[in-house]
């Protein structure tokens, strides 16, 4: 096979899988065949098996990656739509919000240093509770390497829809429906974001919002992460 | 370009095919994706153009929501695009997760630990952000009720 016809096989098995994974999980909600986490999994068994290099399979597939610019920039129109919430809730939202960006950018960058981890990927783990598009960008402007933030976010995503209702389960004094949303925002992103949807609308709307300001302050904070821990 | 004006409503006697409305929401969420792309283009040239010192996704971001609150953009005009982009994000950071098979070490040796640090940090936050908006969000209802009092 040719590069440029192997790049266009990728760049359509990738799709094709996604939308197939995503009907099955529509239909079981099953955490292991979420397409966060199945469809890439099956994705890099095929190209470590086939052999397939990284660069063929980006040639075409990065065209994808690209739309998480776009996808960033339509993230205005719920906040737009929720300007009651923000309104009313602005304290709550930016104090949970900033507790969240720094005891996850602490402990990250803590725990990894304990388990004797690398300098780039402590970088990298430090910025990895935000969404990919501002992960991306903050792990750049702190030198970090951009590649592994967007995969130890996917990784965040995965266990933090898995673990989030236990945790709830676990701390019965947390009551109010903006905490219950709120973790799951700060903590897992868009993942958490769709898992909080499923459990009520209002914990959704906070999910999302929270995602959004965590992202955002993170981005704007990278500068100083990196010049306070590396 | 509005969703909730049927051709269907202006004539009752000739309502459009399934086919036809279909055709035409994904013709919507093309060219709606097609604008957002192009004013995310917009902001990474006025980022480099002016050297914002902020990452162009943000820039585009608050133009955005700008051009929204003052009502130059209208949702409608957007909605499908927007909301296309946002429910299919998952698949545009598929790519990136291939990144692994460039790290081979972390398949291996270090993988333990990495998803050690996230799994505890993970629940860390979730149990920071917990409390912390309870507590905030009781101080909010408590300033509500203080206020409404006042008024009585």
């Amino acid at each position: 096979m040719s590069d440029s016809l192997l790049a266009a096989f990728c760049f359509v098995l990738t799709i094709a899988l996604y939308y197939a994974n995503k009907r099955i999980y529509d239909r079981s909600l099953h955490v292991i065949l979420m397409p966060l986490l199945l469809t890439p999994a099956i994705l890099i068994a095929i190209v470590l098996l086939a052999d397939i290099p990284y660069q063929d399979y980006m040639a075409d597939s990065h065209w994808l990656m690209w739309l998480l610019g776009p996808a960033t920039i339509a993230f205005a129109l719920p906040i737009y739509d929720n300007r009651a919430m923000v309104r009313k809730h602005w304290l709550s939202i930016s104090a949970g919000v900033i507790a969240a960006v720094i005891t996850s950018v602490v402990s990250s960058v803590m725990l990894a240093r304990w388990l004797g981890l690398s300098v780039m990927l402590q970088k990298g783990l430090a910025v990895r509770s935000v969404t990919t598009p501002f992960a991306i960008e903050a792990a750049k402007s702190m030198g970090g390497p951009a590649d592994l933030a967007a995969v130890f976010v996917v990784i965040t995503g995965v266990l933090g829809m898995a673990i989030g209702e236990t945790v709830l389960a676990c701390l019965p004094m947390i009551r109010s429906r903006l905490a219950h949303g709120a973790i799951f925002g700060a903590a897992a992103h868009g993942a958490g974001t769709a898992k909080a949807r499923q459990i009520g609308e209002v914990q959704g709307v906070v999910a999302s919002l929270v995602m959004m300001t965590a992202g955002l302050i993170s981005v704007l904070a990278a500068p100083l992460i990196g010049h306070l821990f590396f | 370009m509005s969703s909730s004006i049927t051709s269907a409503s202006y004539a009752p006697a000739a309502p459009a095919s399934p086919w036809g409305q279909r055709v035409r929401q994904i013709a919507n969420v093309i060219v709606q994706v097609l604008a957002l792309s192009a004013l995310w283009l917009l902001a990474a040239w006025m980022q480099t153009r002016w050297h914002v010192p902020m990452p162009a996704s943000l820039l585009g971001l608050l133009l955005l929501t700008g051009l929204l609150f003052t009502g130059v953009v209208k949702t409608g005009w957007i909605r499908q695009g927007a909301n296309w982009l946002l429910s299919e994000m998952l698949l545009f950071f598929v790519p990136a997760v291939l990144a692994v098979v460039n790290h081979p070490e972390l398949l291996h040796s270090q993988g333990w630990r990495v998803c050690t640090v996230i799994g505890l940090s993970t629940v860390a936050v979730m149990v920071v952000t917990a409390f912390v908006v309870d507590v905030v969000y009781k101080f909010e209802l408590k300033l509500a009720r203080r206020r409404s009092n006042r008024h009585v």
